[in-house]
C-alpha cells in the first residue's frame, strides 16, 4: 500500500474523528442515553490509522516522531484517543467519546495545516534527553486535553442540572464530583509531566548553547503555560474554587495551549 | 344528587399558583361548613395536597350552577384576584366519580402510581366525615375509591418501579455527587414525603439525616425512625455547613430559607455542592437561590417533569386501569342525565367570570 503514507493514514484518522463528531451530535440530542458503542468502534477506526501514522512516521525517521509541530500534534491527540480506548472498555464510560471526538478532530485539521509539517535538516536537539523532554511535555498536553473534555462534560452536566433539564437525570454522564475529581487529577499528572519535561530544558540549553536560559519565544511561553496550571491547581485545592469556575478553568487553559501553541513555535528558534 | 368535583392540580397549573389556593388542615372544616351554608352543596370533602386543591361535592343543584359557585367560592376563600387562564376544572358524573378513583389509585399523581395520595385522601375524607360533611353518597364513592384503588394495586403493575418523589431526589443527588454514603441530609419539617425522600436516600446509602421540625417531639420520632438527629426548628442554620441534601417540606407561609440567609452559608460550605428539594406547597425556598453557585433547588414542578419519563413508560398499564376504573364507576351510580357538561372546565371558567 503505497500510497497509504504517514500523512495519508493521518487524515483517513482525521476524517474518522469527523464523523465520529457528526455522530456525536446525535448522542448529545438523545441526552447520551444510546449505547455509544459506534462511537466507540468509529473513534478505534481511527485511532488504527493514527497509529498507523505514527509508527509509519516514526519508522521513517528512526526516532520518536515529536520533531516538528505535525508530528507533535499527531502525538497530543494520539494520546488522547489512546487514553478514550482504554477509558471506553467500560461501557458507562464509552460516553466520553462524544465529548473527545471534536477536540481531536479540530486539533487533527489543525495538524494537517500546511507548512506544518516541515521536514528540516536534522534537529538541533538530538538523544534521549531531548526526546524525553518532548515526550513528558506532550504527555502533559495530551493529559490537559484530556482534563477540558472532562471540564466539558462537568459544565454541560452542571448546566443540565441548574436549569432542570431532564437529560441530565437520564444521561449517562458521571456525577459531577467525579468529573471534578477526574479533572484535578488529570490536571495534576499533566502538570507534573509538565514540570519535569520543563525542568529538562535547562540542561538542552546547556549542552548546545551553554545558557540555561534564553529568551526564546517557546520557553516563555511554556513556563506561562505552566504557571497558568499552577494557578489553576492552587485555586481549586486551597481556595476551594468552584467546580464550575475549575472546569471552565481546565477548557479555557487548554483552549489558550491549542490557540497559542503553534504560532509560538513557528517563533521560537530552539524548537522550530 | 350529582358529584361535582372543582379544583386544581400539577396538570392544570403550576406551583405558584396552585399554593395560593392551598388549604390548611385547621381551615378544612370551616371551609366545608361555608359551602354548605351557602347552599352550594349537601355533602363536601377538600382535598388540599401540594400537587392538587379539590372540592368533591354533593349537591342538589344542576352541576353546572354546583361547578360556578364552587369557583366563585374558591376565588373568595383565597382573595384570588388574577386573571385565570384554565387553571381551574370541573367534572360532573360520571367524570367526577372517574376523577375521584384516578386520584385514588394515583392514576392521577404526578409520580404515576403513587401511594401518598390514597393516605392524604382518606385523610381528607375521614375529616370531613368526623365533622359530618359527607353523607350516603359521598361516603359510597370514596368508599368504593379506596376499594378500586386497593385492587388496582394488587390486580396492575401501575406501582412497580421506582416512581416516587424520593426515588427522583435520589437521582438528582447521584448526578451531584460522587457517592451518597459520606453525605449528610437535613429534613427540614417531618411530612410524609419528605420521610419517604429521607428514606430513599438512607437506602441508597447516604451517611446521615437530621430532622429539624417545628414540633420538635415530632423531628425526635422522625429521627430515631431514620437512625438520625433531631435539632430544634431555630438551629437548623448552625448545622447547614455539614449538609449536602436539604428536603425541605414545612407548612410555613413564607420562605424558610432565602438567597440572602444561603448566600453566607455556602461560603462556610467551602463550595461544595448543595442539593435542595422544596416539596412545600406554598414553597419553603426562595427561588433565586438556584442562582448560587453549587446550588442545585428543585422544587415540586421541577421534579414532575422527570416523574413524566416515568410515565410514558407505564401507558399500557394506564390503559388498564382506566378499563377498571370505567367499569367500576358504572357499577357505582346510575349515570345522572344533568351530565351535559362533563369535563368542560374552561365553559365554567367562561360562566364565572
Amino acid at each position: 500500500m503505497v500510497w497509504l503514507t504517514d500523512k495519508t493514514s493521518f487524515a483517513i484518522a482525521v476524517l474518522f474523528y469527523g464523523i465520529s463528531m457528526v455522530y456525536s451530535v446525535f448522542l448529545w440530542r438523545k441526552g447520551f442515553r444510546q449505547d455509544n458503542r459506534v462511537n466507540y468502534t468509529l473513534l478505534l477506526i481511527a485511532a488504527i490509522f493514527h497509529t498507523t501514522a505514527m509508527f509509519k512516521r516514526g519508522f521513517s525517521l528512526e526516532r520518536c516522531p515529536v520533531n516538528n509541530l505535525f508530528e507533535a500534534t499527531m502525538f497530543v491527540t494520539w494520546t488522547m484517543v489512546a487514553a478514550y480506548l482504554v477509558l471506553g472498555i467500560w461501557s458507562r464510560l464509552r460516553f466520553l467519546g462524544a465529548f473527545a471526538s471534536p477536540i481531536l478532530f479540530a486539533i487533527g485539521v489543525f495538524a494537517l495545516m500546511p507548512r506544518l509539517d516541515v521536514r528540516g535538516p536534522e534537529p538541533e536537539f538530538g538523544g534521549g534527553l531531548s526526546s524525553l523532554h518532548a515526550t513528558l511535555i506532550l504527555l502533559s498536553y495530551g493529559a490537559f486535553g484530556l482534563s477540558s473534555i472532562a471540564g466539558i462534560m462537568y459544565v454541560t452536566q452542571e448546566h443540565d442540572l441548574k436549569f432542570h433539564k431532564l437529560r441530565a437525570v437520564f444521561s449517562r454522564l458521571p456525577p459531577m464530583e467525579r468529573l471534578e475529581k477526574v479533572m484535578n487529577r488529570l490536571l495534576l499528572s499533566g502538570f507534573i509531566l509538565l514540570t519535569i519535561g520543563l525542568a529538562q530544558s535547562p540542561f538542552l540549553l546547556k549542552q548546545k548553547y551553554n545558557v540555561y536560559f534564553t529568551n526564546d519565544p517557546k520557553l516563555i511561553w511554556s513556563v506561562i503555560v505552566w504557571a497558568i496550571y499552577l494557578a489553576l491547581l492552587l485555586m481549586h485545592g486551597r481556595f476551594a474554587q468552584s467546580g464550575r469556575r475549575f472546569a471552565w478553568g481546565a477548557i479555557g487553559s487548554f483552549a489558550f495551549v491549542l490557540l497559542t501553541f503553534w504560532g509560538v513555535n513557528l517563533l521560537s528558534p530552539a524548537h522550530n | 344528587m350529582p358529584i361535582v368535583v372543582i379544583g386544581l392540580s400539577h396538570h392544570s397549573s403550576p406551583v405558584t399558583v396552585r399554593e395560593r389556593f392551598a388549604f390548611t388542615e385547621t381551615i378544612i372544616p370551616e371551609a366545608l361548613q361555608k359551602i354548605r351554608a351557602l347552599g352550594i352543596a349537601d355533602e363536601a370533602v377538600i382535598l388540599s395536597t401540594c400537587n392538587r386543591v379539590e372540592i368533591y361535592a354533593s349537591t342538589n343543584l344542576k352541576e353546572r350552577e354546583t361547578s360556578v359557585a364552587l369557583q366563585n367560592f374558591l376565588l373568595n376563600h383565597h382573595n384570588f384576584q388574577d386573571q385565570l387562564n384554565g387553571e381551574i376544572y370541573s367534572f360532573g358524573e360520571p367524570k367526577s366519580l372517574e376523577h375521584l378513583f384516578k386520584v385514588a389509585c394515583g392514576l392521577d399523581s404526578m409520580v404515576l402510581g403513587e401511594t401518598e395520595i390514597l393516605g392524604q385522601l382518606k385523610k381528607a375524607y375521614e375529616l370531613a366525615l368526623q365533622h359530618k360533611h359527607t353523607g350516603s353518597r359521598l361516603n359510597k364513592a370514596f368508599q368504593k375509591a379506596f376499594n378500586v384503588a386497593k385492587h388496582i394495586r394488587t390486580e396492575t403493575n401501575i406501582q412497580r418501579g421506582s416512581v416516587s418523589v424520593g426515588s427522583v431526589a435520589v437521582e438528582l443527588a447521584e448526578k451531584i455527587f460522587n457517592k451518597l454514603s459520606d453525605r449528610q441530609v437535613m429534613v427540614i419539617g417531618a411530612g410524609e414525603t419528605s420521610e419517604k425522600t429521607a428514606r430513599a436516600l438512607l437506602s441508597r446509602g447516604a451517611h446521615s439525616i437530621i430532622v429539624s421540625n417545628r414540633s420538635h417531639e415530632r423531628a425526635v420520632a422522625l429521627a430515631a425512625e431514620l437512625d438520625g438527629r433531631a435539632v430544634h426548628f431555630d438551629e437548623w442554620a448552625n448545622e447547614f455547613s455539614k449538609i449536602d441534601i436539604v428536603i425541605s417540606s414545612t407548612a410555613a407561609p413564607h420562605y424558610v430559607l432565602d438567597r440572602a440567609k444561603l448566600e453566607p452559608m455556602m461560603k462556610l460550605r467551602k463550595n461544595r455542592s448543595l442539593l435542595l428539594i422544596d416539596i412545600a406547597v406554598p414553597r419553603d425556598i426562595e427561588p433565586e437561590v438556584n442562582f448560587l453557585e453549587n446550588v442545585y433547588l428543585y422544587n415540586i414542578d421541577d421534579l414532575q417533569a422527570i416523574a413524566d419519563d416515568y410515565l410514558k413508560q407505564r401507558t399500557s398499564e394506564i390503559v388498564r386501569c382506566e378499563n377498571i376504573i370505567s367499569e367500576k364507576v358504572r357499577g357505582l351510580f346510575p349515570i345522572s342525565k344533568s351530565s351535559e357538561f362533563a369535563g368542560d372546565s374552561d365553559s365554567i371558567v367562561a360562566a364565572s367570570l
